[in-house]
């Protein structure tokens, strides 16, 4: 047999009994799915600041009113907070956000952020029942979009005030 | 599966379908392992670039040239990365760990299958004791039965090159698989 023959047929026999690891593939799936969310541009900080403006959202149906707090400002009487189920505690966690927020931010910035947040608000407090479950149906569609615009227009005050909070 | 029919999978898998991605992986994975593992003798390296080959296979899909075969593409790929591999600094980095590793356990750091099939097969382990840059030109020429100019084209490098390598290659086989009789384990 030519070497040439021989070198096909051996390294043919060697290549069937290598077996790539079972393993390797939760390997790529995990590198795979990295490169989807990286795709998709989901990076791991723009996740936190989502989940701080989901936060804040689901949180601000709830409050209790003491006349020294920033969140009065934004929150209006309390009787129409009491109408959208809201827990002492809870009023407390936005006080305390309102409260970095204002360390951490120049004072026209946190004019602004507070103007905003106010506006937020409102749309909140108009799609929020009782209970405090969310209709976004309730709003209509000009209403929808501002609250896009709201949002987006928050998300680089909130990274400032997370940024900053965890360096 | 043949290449045409991989394509429109791959480029699924590209936009986010992970079931595309199973299939591509299946579809690829032991060809992508054993051509590496043919170049590459570390178990931790060789996993390592498997990997980084489909990393590299969904970020540069934009770039691959639909009128060329895939498979040629992949190998292209992965021959990158292996002689990547090769330059890389990470790789001097975990060197002097690996030495202290090797002094103890040098046996699980080669596959055990590769082991035993160089055993059994001669030529085969004489392949494996070529440099790389023979050893590189033979397994694409016998293994995946590229020809000359296309291996030149992996490699970037000159096809006369690649046609002085693959003589050598075959000099320096004939010659010690000669002096072994063709068969050493008689001995």
């Amino acid at each position: 047999m030519s070497i040439d023959k021989e070198l096909r047929e051996e390294l043919r026999q060697v290549a069937d009994s290598m077996e790539c690891p079972p393993d390797l593939y939760g390997r790529a799936r995990r590198s795979y799915q990295h490169y989807v969310n990286e795709k998709r541009g989901r990076s791991p900080m723009k996740k936190r600041v989502l989940a701080c403006i989901a936060a804040v959202a689901i949180l601000i149906p709830s409050a209790v009113f003491a006349s020294s707090f920033l969140a009065d400002d934004i929150f209006g009487p309390s009787e129409k907070l009491e109408q959208h189920g809201v827990s002492q505690e809870e009023y407390q966690e936005i006080e305390g956000m309102l409260q970095a927020a204002k360390g951490k931010l120049t004072e026209d910035e946190f004019k602004e952020y507070m103007e905003l947040t106010k506006q937020l608000v409102q749309l909140k407090l108009k799609m929020t029942d009782k209970n405090g479950v969310r209709y976004e149906e309730k709003l209509t569609k000009e209403e929808q979009q501002q609250w896009a615009q709201l949002t987006s227009k928050l998300a680089p005050y909130f990274e400032k005030i997370t940024g900053t909070a965890k360096p | 599966m043949n290449d045409k029919e991989l394509l429109p999978w791959l480029e699924k898998a590209t936009l986010g379908d992970e079931s595309a991605f199973q299939l591509v992986y299946e579809a690829t994975h032991q060809d992508v392992y054993r051509t590496v593992a043919f170049l590459v003798y570390n178990k931790q390296d060789i996993e390592d670039i498997v990997n980084e080959v489909y990393m590299r296979m969904w970020r540069s899909f934009d770039k691959y040239d639909p009128n060329r075969p895939f498979r040629f593409w992949l190998h292209g790929i992965t021959i990158r990365l292996v002689q990547d591999w090769k330059r890389k600094a990470w790789r001097r980095i975990r060197l002097f760990e690996r030495n202290r590793q090797m002094a103890c356990e040098q046996f699980d750091l080669t596959d055990k299958a590769v082991l035993q099939s160089e055993m059994q097969h001669e030529l085969f382990s004489l392949v494996r004791q070529l440099s790389y840059k023979l050893r590189v030109v033979v397994i694409l020429r016998y293994f995946h039965d590229y020809a000359l100019e296309e291996i030149a084209d992996i490699l970037q490098i000159p096809v006369g090159t690649v046609k002085s390598r693959h003589h050598l290659a075959l000099k320096e086989l004939r010659k010690r698989y000669e002096t072994t009789g063709g068969d050493a384990y008689v001995h």
